[in-house]
């Protein structure tokens, strides 16, 4: 070989031999990659494999549904399943957001029925969906399959009767927590006879009752089922007959937990949760009492997950119920359980990496109850691999803080809400800041934080110096200047949400992630300090980012305002409600 | 039947020094904050037969909210869980379906029903009914007791004998699945948390 012409530049090396991969064999290899974020990676290797990975391509996940079009979606990817898209930003699950103000699905499913008839899946985060959308859905996929809708509003069971009717092959139908217009439970009458595809039911967030004889019959016939929740209108006894019809049972989600039983039921009901020998999960189990938490015991072995969280139970009953629990890695608790309860789960529960207390007493701050420090405590000296924690407590110490991410230094996501915003260290009476110094310092593998309580700028100069992996932060209540939200923004390089309520953050802190935000998903802000003048000067500089402000009613001056900041290649939207500016 | 009335104010009298602002002022009541010193108090409390203990009770009558205040660094004084002894509608951050579940619970702790439950009470022939609080009772002979005063007739005590004859009355129950049960079957607890309705009835009809 010429020695001048092997010192030329690779890429035209490459270029200028004929290709040993033919293109199906690269898709064929290509569509073997399952992460979003290695198929991203991937397309931008080379033309070739950028093609190669949109033909490949059958599902594509959208965390901003606002980030980019229909259009643009269905022009790089022809032959998508399975799409995933995510709608408002998450304070509207706090009320932050009024209604109407878009996350329509409908003018996507419009461009999806002309480009990807064969369309499989839909799970849907925050969107608005109306019961014409879930017609549309139901009549325009024939293939459709699987329908997930998590906190989701503009529907009503009527659209679910749709779907029932129409989905032919329906696997999956996932209705969690939305805002819907709960009618009638007469949708689930609507599957035909001969339906026998479900897979995954759960409608355990519907109030109205559904027919019971529907459901045992839907039950019976669909032998694929391996996820049903239902809701609370389901008595125990009605339970039982379904259990023993579906024993097979990956997750089980209960309907109401209380009622009179015979001794007879009592000992049927104990023998088909015998019969449940695959549980990996246990929900529901709303007003759940003493008298028959025992029943579940036998099927808690193979337990990897205890949603708790509508049940109010106390220390002594979840010790006894934990007991049987030995391989839980995920627990959701109402904080009645108090430290106590606590205590039992350090003690039961050594693979535990994942523990959510939520308040049961949210809004009267008279009532002292619920966890402490010393709950927290407890769960961090059993549970070492705990690196998943949401907990909602009314007293916290720096100390008790330190010491946990001591005993567990995985924490990815660590979201401590001190439930009375401002609040010191309640011993020492000091600002909270060494507690999330504690944490960002000792968990570099953090990735998401929510912080509370008293705090300085001095925790965000600590986030910034340390918290190099983190992708999400919540602040709230926080803060004494605009360095501190500055120190966030200029300090911590993979930051991909941020969102910020009640702190003393101007303009000055705003315009300091010019650059920042084009390479963030989103920016929420509310009742900072910033003006109009800031968020005009934030959209010329970054033609780029949709900066939407709406006036925020609730402020006494009328001078504060609600900003969302995010980039997008689709341009501002064209759906904003007259609330909504773009600037 | 004597109604509670609410006695007329020291301070409407027109020969007293009236001062603008006195404790027992007319707005004070809307907004009473109380604080339950009971430290069994849970949020289950429509569950279980706990009493409130109603001398430990104190109504303040305060008509500020009442919540802890604290400074923040930028020198603002955060007040939040009430607005005007109103919920925050976003705080804390939990979500919609756990707030309303919770609320509800709630709410009827802070109108103090958590410390009562009312049920409709009939007893047959007389078309006009009364209402009783279940939570004002510890259990069945109790419930007996305040039944027979109410209405002026023997009821029966569920654990009696049943020799008695058409002299007597009986206590049966609706429960929540719509069926009229014999009151005294079931333990208290679960008694208490599917009753919806009680009726008294004659003896021999059962």
């Amino acid at each position: 070989m010429d020695p001048k012409r092997a010192r030329e530049s690779p890429e035209s090396a490459v270029l200028s031999r004929p290709s040993a991969f033919p293109d199906e064999v690269l898709e064929r290899i290509l569509s073997l990659l399952d992460t979003h974020k290695d198929r991203s990676s991937a397309s931008l290797v080379s033309k070739a494999w950028y093609h190669a990975e949109r033909w490949s391509r059958a599902r594509v996940f959208i965390g901003n549904c606002y980030s980019v079009s229909a259009e643009i979606l269905v022009r790089r990817f022809p032959n998508i399943r399975s799409v995933t898209l995510k709608g408002k930003p998450r304070f509207s699950d706090f009320n932050l957001v009024p209604q109407n103000w878009g996350a329509d699905i409908h003018s996507w499913l419009l461009v999806f029925a002309e480009h990807y008839p064969s369309l499989e899946e839909l799970r849907l985060k925050r969107m608005t969906v109306t019961d014409q959308s879930l017609e549309f859905l139901a009549l325009k996929f024939p293939n459709f399959k699987s329908l997930s809708l998590l906190s989701c509003d503009g529907f009503s069971t009527d659209g679910l009767s749709a779907i029932a009717t129409h989905c032919r092959n329906l696997t999956e139908l996932d209705i969690q927590e939305n805002g819907i217009d709960d009618i009638s439970g007469n949708w689930l009458n609507c599957f035909p006879d001969n339906f026998t595809s479900l897979e995954v039911l759960n409608f355990a967030s519907l109030n109205s009752e559904v027919n019971f004889d529907s459901l045992e019959r839907l039950v019976t016939r669909c032998n694929l089922l391996r996820i049903l929740k239902v809701n609370k209108t389901i008595t125990l006894d009605q339970l039982q007959r379904l259990l023993v019809r579906a024993p097979w049972l990956t997750e089980l989600g209960t309907g109401s937990f209380i009622q009179e039983l015979t001794p007879r039921q009592y000992a049927d009901l104990e023998t088909s949760f015998k019969g449940c020998r695959n549980l990996q999960t246990l929900s529901g189990l709303s007003e759940a009492t003493a008298l028959y938490l025992p029943a579940l015991y036998p099927a808690c072995a193979n337990l990897t997950f205890l949603n708790l969280s509508y049940a109010a139970l106390q220390s002594e009953e979840l010790a006894r119920l934990l007991a049987y629990c030995a391989h839980l890695r995920r627990l959701w608790v109402l904080d009645t359980v108090e430290d106590k309860g606590l205590e039992a789960v350090g003690q039961n529960c050594p693979l535990l990496e994942e523990l959510r207390v939520f308040p049961s007493d949210p809004f009267d701050e008279e009532i002292v109850h619920g966890v402490t420090e010393l709950g927290f405590l407890a769960v961090s000296y059993g549970c070492r691999k705990l690196r998943y924690v949401l907990y909602f407590c009314r007293q916290m110490t720096n100390a008790a803080v330190a010491t946990i991410v001591r005993n567990c230094p995985d924490f990815t996501h660590f979201r401590l809400c001190i439930m009375n915003p401002g609040q010191p260290d309640y011993l020492t009476r000091e600002p909270m800041d060494e507690a999330f110094g504690a944490v960002v310092k000792n968990c570099p593998k953090l990735q998401r934080l929510a912080v509370s309580g008293l705090l300085t700028d001095l925790t965000f100069e600590y986030i910034g110096t340390f918290a190099k992996n983190l992708e999400t932060l919540s602040v709230a209540f926080a803060g004494s200047s605009d360095l501190g939200m500055q120190c966030v923004l200029e300090g911590c390089p993979k930051l991909r949400k941020l969102e910020i309520r009640d702190c003393p953050f101007g303009n000055k802190a705003l315009l300091s992630g010019l650059e920042k935000y084009e390479s963030m998903r989103s920016l929420w802000m509310s009742a900072c300090k910033i003006t109009m003048n800031g968020c005009r000067l934030l959209a010329r500089k970054m033609p780029r980012l949709n900066v939407e402000v709406m006036k925020d009613e609730e402020s006494n001056d009328g001078q504060s305002y609600k900003v969302y900041v995010y980039r997008s290649v689709a341009g501002p939207r064209r759906d904003a409600p007259p609330f909504v500016l773009t600037l | 039947m004597g109604r509670s009335s609410s006695s007329p104010s020291s301070s409407i009298d027109s020969t007293s020094n009236l001062t603008p602002l006195s404790p027992s002022s007319p707005n004070s009541s809307s907004s009473s904050s109380s604080i339950c010193l009971s430290s069994n108090f849970t949020s289950r409390t429509t569950r279980r037969s706990i009493r409130r203990d109603l001398s430990t009770d104190l109504r303040l009558g305060l008509s500020i909210s009442s919540s802890p205040k604290h400074v923040l660094p930028n020198n603002n004084v955060v007040s939040i869980q009430r607005v005007d002894n109103q919920q925050r509608p976003d705080w804390p951050p939990i979500k919609p379906l756990l707030r309303s579940a919770l609320s509800g619970r709630s709410a009827e702790e802070r109108h103090g029903a958590a410390s009562s439950l009312f049920v409709k009470v009939y007893m047959e022939g007389v078309p006009i009914g009364r209402k009783l609080d279940l939570l004002n009772h510890d259990g069945y002979a109790n419930l007996a007791e305040t039944l027979a005063h109410m209405f002026k007739a023997p009821i029966l005590c569920p654990n009696g004998s049943r020799a008695h004859s058409d002299k007597h009355y009986v206590l049966t129950y609706e429960d929540r699945e719509g069926d009229w049960m014999m009151v005294g079957d079931v333990p208290w607890e679960i008694f208490m948390s599917t009753v919806k309705r009680l009726k008294i009835t004659r003896a021999d009809r059962c």
